[in-house]
């Protein structure tokens, strides 16, 4: 019994930990004054969020290039998640341990070795300053996350209702996208929220590889920090923070009303 | 034969990223060892690394990087898998308490350096409540905590990140281990601690030890957090190589990717140490049975 008390006070702690920056974030972003040693903002103004939106900084465009981007990122690493899943998880070949250890290789290479190590050839391949180098450099980021969720989920599912599927007469690519597709959509999503967010907060590799002229938010974020503007920095964090919760909230909403259907069929 | 064809289909975007990351291990070898023929360097070298060794900021910027990523990972690991445990113990591995426990880990770092900054900063809310308490007179009297060389703002901030990382990356496993084989313990007559040290625990090492290795090589090649809550000097080891990278004599490259080198060789250490761990493990399992 004490030790459960002990536990509960451990999740209290957590709890408050996670949510008191988020709260004060959220107050710096609507605060026009909070002088030292006020424990609350003297005043309240909407000005730094309205010059944001309407102004000449264009956060919502900034956004919604970020979430596209972003989105791209996650589509492609689910889908080599898929692929590779499968690969190994439905099929023996010699050397699939191989590929089991080289999925997590990215995840050996910190970021920004391995961002210095691509720049000169993807200046070679003429990539450097695009969006496709931008999103080859995440997708890297994001490929080890994506391949276990999704070699995970696959091994689940496997493959015997697809097989049945094809012994009642739907071709392969049907058999697929009908059967497996909708059992493993849990994992997709599962998988496509870890590739966003993982592209969403790269720093450095966009930097890098989008040679300044490839903007998202965490790029313009940063200066805001490194000034010491504590408003501005408030207002780009709620803004990066409450889109990416946005999105993941689509994603989720799309998990429910599938189990909820599949429920009622 | 169609089978091996579908087999390679299926893993060809997999071997193309694979293949990415290798030419990029490629590229910073043989820049690091000297050979970059579009700057008029053509002979392969191990000068860089020795010119690196010798130079007081590099070693000082490689003692910083390890001893964010030890102590990151350490503490990630230990209050993480505390966490989990408190989750499982009080039935809330699934709903609105896991969703609040993955909030951290979808916050970007850049943001949770503003946290840092807006809390314990010496004008943070942590040094106002200590002045409404009356602990401090004025702000000047609240402890440096970030900027400093003891990276201690950065060391938070990766936990207040990975804490509940590492919760959530044990969590599925050692849930459905404590609900089965410790449970069994505690059938047994084991009290509730002793079936998770002796049972839980040992089991979910592999696991939680995957979640460390992770923490590990991010934070000791992480570069947002010691750039924005570091100090000027001296500067962790992804900050000092870029910025010798970025540096306008073109010759410096090859120290810079000596520098990087230097990086992939502790974290394939550090990868290695890993896997000598599981191995054991492995066999002293395989042993039990």
């Amino acid at each position: 019994m004490k030790k459960n008390l002990l536990m509960k006070a451990v999740l209290a702690v957590t709890l408050f930990c996670i949510f008191l920056p988020m709260g004060v974030v959220l107050l710096w972003s609507i605060t026009e004054r909070w002088p030292w040693p006020g424990l609350l903002p003297e005043s309240y103004s909407l000005r730094t969020v309205k010059e944001l939106l309407f102004g000449s900084a264009k956060l919502p465009q900034l956004l919604c290039s970020s979430i596209f981007l972003a989105l791209t990122v996650a589509l492609l690493g689910t889908a080599i998640g898929i692929l590779t899943a499968r690969a190994t998880e439905l099929y023996h070949f010699p050397g699939k341990k191989l590929v089991h250890l080289a999925s997590f290789l990215p995840l050996l290479v910190p970021g920004t070795v391995f961002a210095m190590g691509i720049q000169i050839t993807l200046i070679r391949l003429g990539l450097s300053d695009t969006i496709s180098g931008v999103v080859i450099v995440h997708l890297i980021a994001a490929v080890p996350y994506c391949i276990t969720i999704m070699t995970d989920v696959t091994r689940a599912v496997g493959d015997k209702l697809e097989q049945q599927a094809m012994v009642l007469g739907a071709d392969p690519l049907r058999a697929f996208f009908q059967v497996t597709v909708p059992s493993l959509l849990p994992g997709i999503l599962s998988s496509m929220s870890m590739g966003f967010i993982l592209s969403y907060s790269q720093y450095f590799t966009t930097l890098m590889v989008g040679g300044g002229r490839i903007k998202t938010i965490a790029l313009v974020l940063v200066p805001y920090i490194q000034s010491g503007d504590r408003a501005l920095s408030a207002v780009y964090s709620v803004a990066f923070v409450g889109s990416a919760l946005a999105v993941f909230f689509v994603f989720e909403t799309v998990i429910h009303v599938y189990q909820k259907r599949g429920e009622s069929r | 034969m169609k089978r091996q064809t579908t087999i390679f289909l299926l893993l060809l975007p997999f071997l193309a990223v694979t293949g990415i990351v290798l030419v990029s291990i490629w590229n910073v070898l043989v820049q690091s060892l000297g050979y970059i023929p579009a700057f008029g360097l053509t002979k392969p070298t191990l000068d860089y690394y020795i010119q690196v060794f010798s130079r007081a900021d590099f070693l000082s910027a490689v003692w910083v990087s390890v001893r964010i990523a030890l102590w990151s990972a350490v503490f990630s690991v230990c209050l993480g898998v505390l966490l989990a445990m408190a989750l499982i113990k009080c039935r809330k591995t699934r709903g609105g308490m896991l969703y609040a426990v993955r909030l951290p880990i979808l916050v970007p770092h850049a943001v949770v350096a503003v946290f840092v900054i807006q809390i314990l900063s010496q004008t943070g809310l942590a040094a106002r409540f200590a002045h409404a308490l009356g602990f401090l007179e004025d702000y000047s009297a609240f402890p440096q905590l970030l900027f400093t060389p003891s990276y201690l703002g950065t060391i938070l901030a990766y936990l207040w990140k990975e804490i509940p990382f590492v919760a959530y990356f044990v969590l599925a496993f050692m849930s459905s281990i404590s609900d089965t084989l410790g449970e069994a313990a505690e059938n047994l007559g084991a009290s509730s601690l002793r079936s998770f040290w002796e049972v839980t625990l040992p089991l979910s090492v592999p696991v939680i030890s995957r979640a460390g290795l992770i923490i590990f090589i991010f934070a000791f090649g992480g570069y947002e957090l010691p750039l924005l809550l570091g100090s000027t000097l001296p500067k962790a080891l992804s900050v000092q190589t870029y910025l010798v990278y970025m540096s306008p004599d073109l010759l410096q490259r090859p120290l810079a990717m000596a520098m990087n080198g230097v990086v992939l060789l502790l974290s394939a250490g550090m990868a290695l140490a890993y896997s000598m761990v599981i191995y054991r493990l492995n066999r002293k399992v395989g042993g039990v049975k």
